[in-house]
């Protein structure tokens, strides 16, 4: 990572410490650090990243769903991290009528992603999957960006 | 929540099984993201969305003071669109002392600045940002002081101005497209949803009494998301957010 990039992903999770959502805590902080660290090359390409923050812990194959208003007219992109060594997670979106919406998505180690580009303007499912874990409980931090 | 993951994303799933237990955990989007989408739909004359009004006047209700903050950084981003940087700055000094009457002031006082210089320096974007950060700085504090419900309605306040804008811009310029815009029947099942568990200190507020009617006559406006909302429905969509905007919104003497 180019130091532009370090620079950025550090004010990003100095805001999401400062500020974040209704659950952060540590745990969380360092997951939706990993979930920022998949947005810094999306802000470069004029992605907006909402400075509010969503996490908690699952077990695994369990799910969280959150729905969430998309808007015609924007591009999403959903990142969602996990600081749990040996877990991973996956974001997905799908339409008000359960169909699977995203146009493109991806699967790191640490982190995963999942584009949306709405054909209507409603409700959408956004949901966080731990895939795979050792531990009991995977920590996960969901971040989101739109253009 | 769980749902059976078998080690490949669903395809499809059953919203039904999901949508009951989770209105608690709605996103609401923030204001620059439906102003973006605004921004996609021409230039309409934004000058003429902004009122008059310059100080609010507020009494010892909390509810309304929360849901003037709302509706007063709404009315920021209104400024923006109309590039009236002196409204944007009284926008900077409102959030200030409406903070300060409800507690929150320490919370916002380098934002206000922030936005301030922002207007000074003309730039557009930044402010938006800024008003965004704002926004969620106001709600964090309320959160931190045990207030949730009352950062709930400063985003309900800042959706009645917002929608009450949105509104007038599409009547006057009517398409089935710009109207789609309004399709947001989970916000206002959430909105409608966290007023009916206001503690009684809040749920007591006639102006939370008068938004949750406003909201039982918006809802069958929206539909299922599935048709068309037409012309009529958006006219009528105004009147109600007019109406309730209006009250929350007096002018001082």
């Amino acid at each position: 990572m180019r130091v532009g990039n370090k620079t950025l992903l550090f004010f990003l999770i100095w805001f999401a410490t400062l500020v974040g959502g209704k659950y952060v805590g540590a745990t969380v902080n360092d997951s939706l650090s990993f979930a920022l660290e998949a947005a810094v090359d999306y802000v470069k390409n004029g992605f907006t990243v909402r400075e509010d923050y969503w996490g908690g812990d699952l077990g695994k194959n369990e799910q969280k769903v959150i729905p969430q208003q998309l808007f015609r007219g924007l591009e999403y992109w959903f990142w969602v991290g996990t600081d749990t060594d040996g877990s991973k997670v996956s974001v997905h979106i799908y339409d008000k009528d359960g169909k699977l919406v995203d146009s493109e998505s991806f699967q790191k180690t640490r982190y995963s992603g999942a584009r949306v580009i709405p054909k209507r303007t409603g409700t959408y499912y956004v949901i966080v999957t731990v895939e795979s874990a050792k531990e009991e409980r995977s920590s996960w931090g969901l971040a989101y960006g739109y253009r | 929540m769980a749902l059976p993951v078998k080690g490949q994303t669903k395809q499809k799933i059953d919203p039904s099984k999901i949508a009951g237990d989770i209105i608690d955990d709605v996103i609401v989007p923030v204001p620059s993201e439906v102003f973006m989408v605004l921004d996609k739909l021409g230039q309409p004359d934004w000058k003429s969305e902004l009122p008059d009004i310059i100080r609010s006047r507020f009494t010892g209700d909390r509810a309304h003071v929360a849901l003037l903050l709302g509706t007063v950084i709404a009315d920021g981003f209104v400024a923006v669109q109309a590039q009236n940087s002196e409204r944007v700055k009284e926008t900077g000094r409102e959030v200030l002392r409406l903070a300060a009457a409800i507690g929150v002031r320490e919370s916002v006082v380098r934002r206000s600045k922030s936005i301030i210089d922002a207007a000074d320096n003309k730039d557009w974007r930044g402010i938006r940002s800024e008003l965004d950060k704002a926004l969620l700085e106001v709600r964090t504090a309320m959160q931190e002081l045990n207030d949730e419900k009352l950062a709930q309605l400063v985003s309900l306040g800042g959706w009645l101005r917002g929608t009450e804008v949105v509104t007038s811009i599409i009547e006057k310029n009517y398409s089935a497209d710009r109207a789609e815009l309004l399709n947001q029947p989970l916000l206002i099942d959430y909105f409608s949803s966290q007023l009916h568990s206001m503690p009684p200190g809040l749920e007591a507020s006639s102006f939370v009494v008068s938004i949750k009617s406003g909201l039982k006559k918006i809802r069958p406006l929206i539909g299922d998301g599935n048709d068309v909302i037409s012309k009529e429905s958006v006219i009528k969509i105004h009147e109600i957010t007019s109406e309730l905007v209006v009250s929350i919104l007096a002018t001082e003497e």
